[in-house]
């Protein structure tokens, strides 16, 4: 028996805005604890939410980046239920009319394209994080309001290969979008799997499972295979699978049940009477679409048409859109984009890694890597000394003033070259018949005392050329 | 008392008058649950202007008015010791206008109830006759304005809460349209449906008191942006052209031949001077399905709106060895019976399986019995009636509820103000055996104006205002 994987995702990614979705309450991270609330966020009584309209435009980025049709009336619901992290008792979502619907994303897998439907995008708030020690536990309300957007998948994946893909690229275009720290790690962005089996060629779902808080991408990855295996043993054994709520265990491996679904919780969801519906601006929403920065599939696309760049290379920039934006600037300075391309994806990344810098911590001027880009196309320099001069670079040193105080100059002038080229030769008669009985290697040897003879500085290629045209006249 | 009266008066005389008045008065009308100490007010009117609106006038406040620093429990023993870390927009308006607050007045729990009889500090009495209830849930506001107390009280109102105690009390009560004056700071009942308003002696310091409190405000995202209008200043009593509708629907099921005979004599006086006075009749099976509908929607968005109070932040807490136990022990023991069955029906209405044909449909038949109001003010002025069937009942009275069966339009279509948002004022017309009676007026949204001008009319033509009741110590 064979069996086919469901996989539907939910992601909750915390908006980059100054202040709560309801309140004016300050949205830090990292701060002490309880210190950015107001009487909103505690729940307090007589207090009323105000819709911020930096995260209804941040929402609008999102939904539009994900080709999600714009409902251009906000509507709000509250969802009830009782838990100590919840302030009002209700949390303020929008059940009933999703800002986005209907949108989708192309995600690629081992070379292969594939369409990731997302059913809906909505706004709703933070809770408040909770710490559980032997005394009780604490609750930190500053995360209580922040705002949400929640982006739901349609079971349209099949592998932990695809559902990895699909996050890290709802990431990167959250990224892109700048409306997101996304970071998983620190909990801005949030992803719940749910993740099924059913027996390849049927047609009905089977019961399926929840992975919750997964907080990296290979972990997404990891916790589904994990799953499926799971899964797969139980059906293979004649048993049932049980529609539970479980999580990822690193030590492990493996899942772990969480708790078991036992009949779902009525939320009761009805339209929040203190936000009646907001009709937005439609010009407005398209002067938001209209300032969309460039997203990456269009990035990729600009670099492989316009500026030759092969898919391997295109893919590792846009990657990282700090790394793209880096590319682009050099790329104003200098043409040679294949060059720009290697230089940035080999030896930048090595450099920071080695300094253990991020992309946005970089300390090379774009304008820098550029000059030195165009001395070794020039033959200037060669691309060994290219690599000393980035080096400099790195400490924040002109490449030009580096070349000229080490004496870097490569000897590119013919006339001095050739004396070089002719004592050599006269020092060297047995290369000379050497190559009259057809041994190439004779050339690389009398280029290379050319070489010794410069310290290093004659030009390679001018000083092959030369050699060889005087080989031919002796 | 009113506003012009109470200027002539020395502000620290007026002030701590009316503080001792209000307690003075306590041990027979029970209208206070709070007293307040006025030294600090006092002095910080050196800060505010001398000619502001509202300079040294002493006001109480509704219960469920957050004061910041100052208890505020909106008559629930789980708000018991609740001190407010804010002041509600209506605070801020009054303090900027010079206001002193001197108490805050007394309510049914959490606005729940009409009566005034469901008050965690017991019932208030009307100072017309004590053995009567006063109305609620904005009976406090309603008693210490009758009783001379003060010239301005803030109240609350979701089904008739400042309309019925101000009929009761002989007392002039409005809800202006919805969205007029914030409600942030106020605990709610019913965010769709309440309002914020207050009580008067007479009209015109409505008026005045509408002025200052009216207004946009950002932290109410149903606050309205309308401009606020001079409504003491164009006062206009001219009733020539006024086209006004009484409400066939609640005169036909008043009982009580004084109080129709009172009301006929009104209407005739008001064509006397010129206006249209017509009958108009609503949908009777409409009109019948008041009371359900607001029951379902007030309650529904009730067990929502009182969800944050769990014993967890703020309020009562009981002890329990889990989340779950301590929340519920907290919320059996800080509510009512009466409340408690309030959030039931609500929630029920609120299951998933029950909107259809509950909570939603109660929404739909509400929008249906707007559409008569509605279509009623695009012919008229004003919409006119009894604001209740009869004077204010005993509490014996109240526990029989016998009357309200056969009268259940008249008691309670002043909801239509609540249901549709518009404007609506009661004012008093009479008095039967020394009780007093009112009728209420409603007019089109932000047309504020106009009730202002009829109920000035009113008092003309019946002489009522200023009119308090004696209390006798």
């Amino acid at each position: 028996m064979s069996f086919e994987v469901i996989i539907g995702i939910e992601i909750h990614c915390e908006l980059k805005t100054k202040t709560k979705m309801f309140s004016g309450a300050p949205v830090l991270f990292g701060e002490k604890a309880n210190t950015c609330v107001n009487e909103i966020d505690l729940g307090h009584p007589g207090t009323l939410p105000s819709v911020n309209k930096k995260a209804v435009e941040l929402a609008i980025k999102a939904a539009s980046a994900f080709q999600c049709e714009i409902d251009p009336v906000l509507r709000f619901d509250r969802k009830n239920y009782y838990y100590s992290d919840l302030p009002k008792g209700y949390q303020i979502t929008q059940q009933f009319y999703p800002i986005g619907k209907n949108g989708q994303v192309v995600i690629e897998v081992e070379g292969e394209q594939k369409v990731i439907r997302i059913q809906r995008m909505h706004m709703e708030e933070d809770t408040a994080k909770q710490f559980h020690n032997d005394s009780g536990t604490l609750i930190d309300f500053n995360r209580a309001g922040t705002p949400l957007i929640e982006i739901v998948s349609e079971a349209d994946m099949r592998s932990g290969k695809e559902a990895a893909a699909y996050v890290e690229k709802i990431r990167m275009l959250l990224d892109y979008l700048e409306v997101s720290d996304v970071k998983m790690e620190e909990g801005s962005m949030r992803c719940d799997v749910n993740i099924s089996l059913r027996e390849k060629g049927t047609t009905a779902f089977g019961v399926k499972s929840e992975i919750k808080n997964l907080n990296s991408i290979s972990n997404v990855q990891k916790a589904i295979e994990a799953e499926i295996e799971r899964q797969t043993q139980i059906l293979l054994s004649g048993g049932k699978v049980e529609q539970e709520t479980r999580r990822y265990d690193e030590a492990l491996k493996n899942t772990v049940l969480m708790r078991k679904k036992e009949g779902s919780v009525d939320y009761k969801y009805f339209p929040d009477p203190n936000l009646t519906p907001i009709r937005v601006d439609e010009n407005w929403i398209k002067e938001i679409q209209a300032s969309l920065p460039e997203l990456p599939d269009a990035r990729k696309k600009r670099y492989m048409n316009e500026l030759g760049l092969n898919d391997y290379d295109a893919q590792q920039l846009i990657q990282n859109k700090e790394m793209a934006a880096f590319y682009d600037e050099v790329c104003k300075h200098c043409k040679e984009y294949k060059l720009i391309a290697n230089w940035i994806i080999t030896e930048l990344s090595a450099a920071l890694y080695k300094q253990n810098k991020t992309m946005k911590e970089n300390p090379c001027k774009a304008e820098y890597l550029a000059s030195m880009i165009q001395m070794i196309k020039a033959g200037e320099i060669s691309s060994k000394q290219g690599k000393v001069v980035f080096e400099e670079i790195m400490q924040g040193k002109d490449p030009k003033k580096v070349v000229e105080e080490k004496g870097m100059k490569q000897m590119s002038d013919a006339g001095e070259l050739l004396s070089i080229v002719t004592s050599v030769l006269d020092a060297n008669p047995q290369s000379i018949e050497d190559f009259k009985n057809g041994k190439d290697r004779a050339v690389g040897f009398l280029v290379g005392q050319v070489m010794k003879a410069s310290k290093g500085q004659a030009n390679p290629t001018l000083t092959n050329q030369l050699i060889q045209e005087e080989l031919k006249k002796r | 008392m009113n506003l012009e009266t109470l200027r002539k008066q020395d502000v620290r005389k007026r002030c701590e008058e009316a503080l001792m008045k209000a307690k003075e008065y306590q041990s027979v009308l029970n209208a206070v649950v709070t007293f307040y100490d006025i030294e600090e007010q006092l002095q910080n009117l050196e800060h505010v202007a001398s000619d502001a609106p509202l300079y040294g006038v002493p006001v109480v406040l509704k219960d469920n008015i957050n004061t910041k620093g100052v208890r505020t429990t909106a008559s629930s023993v789980m708000l018991d010791q609740y001190v407010p870390v804010y002041d509600a927009h209506v605070v801020e308006k009054l303090k900027q206008a010079g206001a002193i607050i001197i108490a805050k007045a007394s309510m049914d729990e959490l606005g729940m109830g009409g009566t005034n009889l469901n008050a965690h500090t017991g019932k208030v009495n009307n100072p017309w006759d004590v053995q009567r209830i006063s109305g609620g849930s904005s009976g406090g506001s309603a008693v210490l304005v009758a009783s001379d107390v003060v010239a301005l009280a803030i109240g609350t109102d979701t089904g008739d809460s400042i309309r019925k105690p101000a009929a009761f009390n002989g007392v002039v009560g409005i809800k202006p349209t919805y969205g007029r004056i914030s409600r942030y700071g106020v605990i709610p009942y019913a965010s769709s449906l309440d309002h914020v308003g207050y009580l008067t002696a007479q009209v015109k310091d409505a008026a005045l008191a509408l002025e200052v409190l009216a207004g946009r405000d950002d932290r109410d995202a149903t606050s309205s942006y309308e401009a606020v209008g001079k409504y003491a200043s164009n006062i206009n009593s001219d009733m020539k052209g006024k086209k006004i509708a009484i409400l066939g629907n609640v005169m036909d099921e008043i009982q009580n031949e004084q109080v129709k005979q009172n009301f006929d004599e009104l209407m005739k006086k008001l064509e006397a001077r010129g206006a249209i006075v017509e009958r108009v009749h609503f949908d009777d099976q409409l009109m019948h399905l008041l009371l359900s509908v607001y029951y379902i929607i007030a309650n529904a968005e009730a067990t929502a709106n009182h969800s944050n109070l769990d014993g967890i932040r703020f309020g009562l807490r009981e002890d329990g060895d889990t989340l779950e136990e301590i929340m519920m022990n907290s919320r059996t023991k800080g509510f009512s019976s009466n409340v408690r069955k309030r959030f039931i029906i609500g929630s029920y209405a609120l299951y998933t399986e029950n909107q259809d044909k509950i909570y939603k449909k109660a929404q739909k038949v509400r929008r249906l019995i707007v559409e008569e109001l509605k279509r009623a003010l695009e012919t008229y002025d004003a919409v006119i009636a009894c604001a209740a069937p009869d004077v204010a009942p005993t509490q014996k009275e109240c526990m029989n509820g016998k009357l309200k069966k056969i009268q259940q339009v008249a008691d309670n279509h002043m909801v239509l103000g609540n249901f549709s948002g518009y404007p609506s004022m009661t004012v008093p017309t009479g008095y039967i055996d020394g009780l007093p009676i009112g009728v209420n007026i409603t007019t089109k949204p932000f047309d504020e104006q106009t009730l202002f001008d009829i109920g000035v009319a009113i008092e003309e033509e019946t002489g009522i205002q200023n009119q308090c009741a004696e209390v006798k110590v």
